[in-house]
């Protein structure tokens, strides 16, 4: 408590340092803060981190038992026969509903083409909006933000039902092109374009002769790359983690995302009678299906970590 | 505000191209007019997402009013029947004690949330927690699993008799705590969206402190202000409009509850058809085909959801707010 300054270390000290981070913390002692009101916060911090961690250590523990194991030894920790291996070869040779190794496909796919969309759509839109002074700018800027309060329950039936129509229902365009619409990240892009690409490049471009194309693409686009990022971020994992907008639009197995063939395994668990396999099976391909993304986040958390996300809202 | 945080990210990431130093006095003399003759091209950047936009979510929404004036019966086809599938939404009990049960579960899980969040934004902004960047790691996680998988894991350890919470209940010697039953099911839904949502609300209350110029705290400090007070009485007010945001972004969320009770109710077989709005709307269109009456339920569900939304927002504008 003598510097009073908490650095923690990690594999985020270095860019703390860079962006002189620590230093923007004002000395703990400063506010009248005691060591014991540190322990008490720290203390706080870790039963909330219990809370945050049992399920996920329980996913794990469960993948490695056996169906009587599940049941019979202690759910926090394991048990022989450690069949994590078993289970994991369990769950991609089911061929119940498709195969879990072409939901995962799919859902890669929908959540790629989804984020990669959504990433290049709100990239152009919030760049517009930004830097050019069009006609309508402020009225289309807020229709588009209005979409906000909009429940996608409310137009998920309807979007089926059309579908319906032009033959989009059960397609992989018709599950991921929905995925591509953020008013979100374009809100995100227009605020990161307008604080990051100065005005007076774009002037200078043109005043070389680049078309407005080439500006946008050789000038604005490396400017914004730390948005683009975190924009892509968010749209994958809100692709690969949604669950009503394939459910609603998809019926074909064949097309399964990882969460509609989840759902339909979780079923087969809970009605009476029905195989108890189910259950590791479930079970484990919920394991499968969160580490990817855990070790992404964990990966690339110096961009959901550092200031950017969200950075505008009080501006 | 906005640079100073986008400045950082820059430097962390290491991608800010050089800036030109030179920009006289005839580029600045130029610029009003490229501005003014470039005007309209912005239009380009913008329509590719508007595009996607109208095909995929406006056209839907308005179908969705057009069709919900329809009716289909088995004998005469599709007829026009005016307001008569909003009467029988309106007026069925079913509608209104899903609506209602949501209305109380955005209610209950909402401010919890949010509460709990700030507190944590709050104290690892001031570094006040130790090991903050760990436990900002951890409470991220969730946000990671589909809710799907949590609703899952939850369900699994909860369930009556063999969820490893009714056993750690049991030998304690406690009651059976039953937890899908009437009196805990909304509970247990508002823990499992607790779970599944504060680690990212905490992230953009955290960030949205951290873009809190220092010297405001700095002079307080000065005045001697103490620790409490300088996170309910500055603060978090500077940041009144990120938390106003995560409000609305929660509560429009809360109120479209479907995932969760959907896949618990094999389990807890007091979730019935009509649940949640969005459930009943579900179980009207693809259980009963009645696809008219669903688009109805769709229609009101987003008039209510605008109107709550609406009216808090209007709510804190008058406080002096500005979103």
């Amino acid at each position: 408590m003598s510097t009073a300054v908490l650095t923690s270390p990690g594999p985020d000290r270095q860019s703390r340092r860079q962006s002189r981070r620590s230093s923007d913390v004002v000395p703990l002692r400063l506010y009248g803060a005691r060591r014991r009101t540190v322990n008490i916060v720290t203390l706080l911090c870790g039963v909330f981190a219990v809370f945050t961690l049992i399920p996920i250590w329980w996913i794990f523990v469960s993948s490695t038992k056996t169906v009587p194991n599940l049941n019979s030894t202690f759910a926090f920790w394991f048990a022989r026969p450690f069949v994590l291996w078993d289970n994991i070869k369990n769950v991609f040779s089911n061929q119940e509903a498709g195969s879990f190794l072409t939901w995962m496909e799919n859902t890669a796919i929908y959540a790629a083409a989804g984020a990669v969309g959504a990433t290049v759509l709100s990239a152009m839109a919030g760049y517009g909006f930004a830097r050019f002074n069009f006609r309508g700018r402020t009225a289309l800027f807020l229709f588009v933000m209005a979409a906000l309060l909009i429940p996608i329950a409310a137009f998920a039936v309807p979007l089926y039902l059309i579908y319906a129509k032009f033959h989009l229902d059960s397609t992989a365009p018709g599950i991921f092109i929905p995925f591509m619409i953020s008013p979100v990240s374009v809100y995100l892009m227009r605020v990161y374009a307008g604080g990051s690409v100065p005005q007076e490049m774009l002037d200078a471009a043109r005043i070389d002769g680049a078309g407005e194309a080439k500006i946008f693409l050789r000038v604005a686009v490396p400017l914004m790359v730390p948005a683009l990022v975190t924009v892509f971020m968010l749209n994958f994992v809100a692709a690969w983690n949604n669950y009503f907008l394939p459910f609603i639009v998809n019926n074909s197995a064949r097309l399964y995302t990882l969460t509609q063939g989840l759902a339909i395994w979780m079923n087969h668990t809970n009605i009476a009678g029905s195989s108890e396999d189910y259950t590791a099976l479930t079970i484990t391909a919920g394991m499968i299906t969160i580490t990817p993304l855990i070790l992404m986040f964990l990966v690339l958390q110096r961009y959901w970590r550092s200031g950017l996300l969200l950075g505008g809202m009080t501006g | 505000m906005a640079q100073v945080t986008v400045g950082g990210v820059e430097q962390q990431s290491g991608v800010r191209p050089a800036r030109p130093e030179t920009s006289g006095n005839t580029t600045f003399r130029r610029r009003r007019a490229f501005q003014h003759r470039r005007d309209r091209r912005g239009l380009w950047f913008v329509l590719p997402f508007i595009v996607v936009f109208v095909m995929f979510l406006v056209i839907p929404l308005v179908y969705a009013v057009y069709t919900s004036f329809f009716t289909t019966r088995l004998i005469g086809g599709t007829v026009f029947s005016g307001f008569a599938n909003y009467t029988q939404a309106l007026t069925s009990g079913a509608f209104w004690t899903g609506m209602g049960r949501t209305i109380l579960f955005a209610a209950i899980q909402v401010p919890i949330m949010i509460i709990i969040a700030a507190f944590f934004a709050a104290m690892f902004d001031l570094g006040v927690a130790r090991f903050g960047t760990f436990f900002r790691t951890v409470f991220f996680l969730p946000f990671a699993v589909p809710a799907v998988v949590a609703t899952s894991m939850w369900g699994s350890m909860l369930q009556t008799n063999v969820g490893v919470f009714p056993k750690i209940f049991a030998d304690l010697g406690l009651p059976n705590p039953n937890f899908f039953g009437p009196g805990h099911l909304l509970g247990v839904i508002v823990l499992i969206a607790i779970w599944e949502w504060t680690g990212f609300t905490i992230i953009i209350l955290y960030t949205a402190l951290r873009s809190v110029p220092r010297d405001v705290v700095e002079s307080a400090v000065v005045d001697g202000a103490k620790l409490s007070r300088i996170v309910t009485r500055i603060k978090l007010p500077i940041i009144r409009p990120a938390i106003i945001l995560v409000v609305i972004i929660n509560v429009i969320g809360a109120l479209q509850l479907f995932t969760e009770p959907y896949l618990l109710a094999p389990i807890a077989p007091n979730i019935s058809s009509n649940y949640t709005p969005t459930l009943y709307m579900y179980n009207e269109a693809f259980s009963a085909q009645f696809y008219n009456f669903a688009a109805a339920i769709a229609v009101v569900l987003a008039l209510v959801i605008i109107i709550i939304s609406g009216a808090f927002l209007l709510s804190q504008r008058r406080k002096g707010a500005v979103v």
